[in-house]
């Protein structure tokens, strides 16, 4: 499956996308840091068994604003949609995650999967995380999490205690929390989001 | 060279305003092993957390030199260039980051700071699998996330084989035998004796004896309520293991 990357602030986004029957959508989207960004994006399974696999990733450790709505709508049964969204958030920066994933009476056998984590790096950092799900069929496989935390003291000490000085610890664990979406990333901008971690 | 490697003086230490270590001295020459064995509770993890700098305890009276430095004054990462080195009684998982990563960071941060090149690309392999062949590691090992989905044996291999690479002059093993079955006891306990040499010396902290019929100490400790109630031979362990810690005192 094709990987659409869009760089937020870079790229033309799309607002809406559909997908017919048995289509198959991989989409992964990138803020990267000084990116102040209002992003609302829709994407509808209106054909059966249609598949979505949307990431994003979002760096602000400056004084950003971010601020993502994404509403997945399966409109057709059997459909699957996996969302992950990871992001750092330090500085003066805010950030909001509006994530809805809405699934029609129609829609049975639907598997829609949406996950939103992100790490503080300082007190006065915000995020805020409103993941939804609004169902109407009855026979779906459907979650959502959300996690808001900061780097793990255990971690940093485990690494610091092999001779890792701390500031590089803590870049291997932004890169660690930050993988998943990372590995979607061609090259030079994975590059460049590594340098952003430093 | 000195031969004290490290000598700990009325170390008091404690986590959020409790007093864990009330008063502990301790010398350690090069060459030796030492045991410090003790009840649940005792101390033994706080006295290794302490040496190796973890943040949340808090020292509160007492010195500990290290090679002649003060080893308090050192943040964690400075004490491992100095060539301490702690065994983690629990292993840190860190999801993301392979084994060959995270020793690479470690082996070249030590070097920069030791004022050493980098080693090539093929050095360090080399290193690696020597390394890895000394806990009988297999290749994938190295591609795993450190500690991931990790057997209890497997995360203290990785612990006896991080020790490997980093080469330490003092190694503190805390709880390494804790959750291991023979084979794997053995295959840590050889890993350790293989690193044994007359510059070096290690601290094993074991609630049981079990690893020190494979570990061999110098000298063993009994910790109780913090500080050191008795230090003798060989003959404490099998003291210890017939009538446990209770009618154990200074």
């Amino acid at each position: 499956m094709d990987n659409r990357v869009y760089i937020i602030g870079r790229d033309s986004v799309p607002q809406y996308l559909r997908l017919d029957a048995g289509e198959e959508l991989a989409m992964t989207l990138v803020v990267p840091p000084g990116t102040d960004v209002q992003l609302a994006l829709e994407i509808d399974l209106t054909g059966p068994g249609a598949s979505l696999d949307l990431a994003g990733l979002y760096l602000c450790r400056e004084a950003e604003r971010v601020d993502l709505r994404v509403l997945v709508r399966h409109s057709s049964g059997g459909g699957t949609s996996r969302q992950l969204f990871k992001g750092i958030v330090g500085g003066t920066a805010r950030a909001a995650f509006d994530g809805l994933i809405y699934v029609a009476q129609d829609a049975q056998k639907t598997q829609a999967y949406q996950e939103n984590h992100t790490i503080l790096l300082s007190d006065a950092a915000r995020v805020e995380s409103r993941p939804q799900l609004e169902i109407y069929a009855d026979d779906v496989q459907c979650s959502h999490g959300a996690t808001t935390g900061y780097l793990n003291p255990d971690e940093l000490f485990y690494l610091r205690s092999r001779g890792i000085p701390e500031a590089e610890a803590r870049r291997l664990q932004m890169v660690a929390f930050l993988a998943p979406v990372l590995r979607r990333l061609p090259e030079p901008l994975s590059e460049e989001i590594y340098a952003g971690l430093s | 060279m000195n031969n004290v490697l490290l000598e700990i003086r009325d170390l008091h230490a404690g986590v959020e305003g409790k007093e864990i270590l009330k008063g502990v001295d301790l010398t350690v020459r090069r060459g030796e092993v030492h045991a410090v064995m003790g009840p649940n509770g005792a101390g033994k993890s706080t006295l290794g957390g302490v040496l190796a700098g973890r943040p949340s305890f808090e020292v509160t009276a007492g010195s500990v030199l290290y090679d002649g430095r003060d080893l308090l004054a050192l943040s964690p990462e400075e004490r491992s260039w100095a060539g301490l080195f702690l065994s983690f009684q629990y292993p840190v998982e860190i999801p993301g980051v392979s084994i060959t990563n995270f020793m690479k960071a470690a082996v070249s941060a030590r070097r920069k700071a030791q004022g050493l090149p980098e080693l090539t690309p093929a050095e360090y392999l080399k290193l690696l699998k020597e390394k890895m062949a000394l806990v009988q590691m297999k290749g994938e090992f190295a591609r795993r996330e450190v500690n991931v989905g990790f057997s209890g044996g497997e995360k203290k291999r990785n612990e006896v084989f991080q020790m490997a690479m980093l080469e330490p002059t003092l190694s503190i093993l805390d709880e390494t035998d804790s959750g291991l079955d023979v084979d794997a006891l053995r295959i840590v306990a050889e890993g350790v004796n293989a690193l044994r040499t007359p510059q070096t010396a290690a601290i094993v902290i074991t609630h049981y004896q079990r690893l020190l019929d494979y570990i061999v100490p110098d000298v063993v400790h009994v910790l109780k309520d913090g500080r050191i109630v008795r230090t003798g031979g060989r003959e404490l362990v099998d003291l210890i293991d017939r009538q446990g810690y209770e009618g154990i005192d200074g």
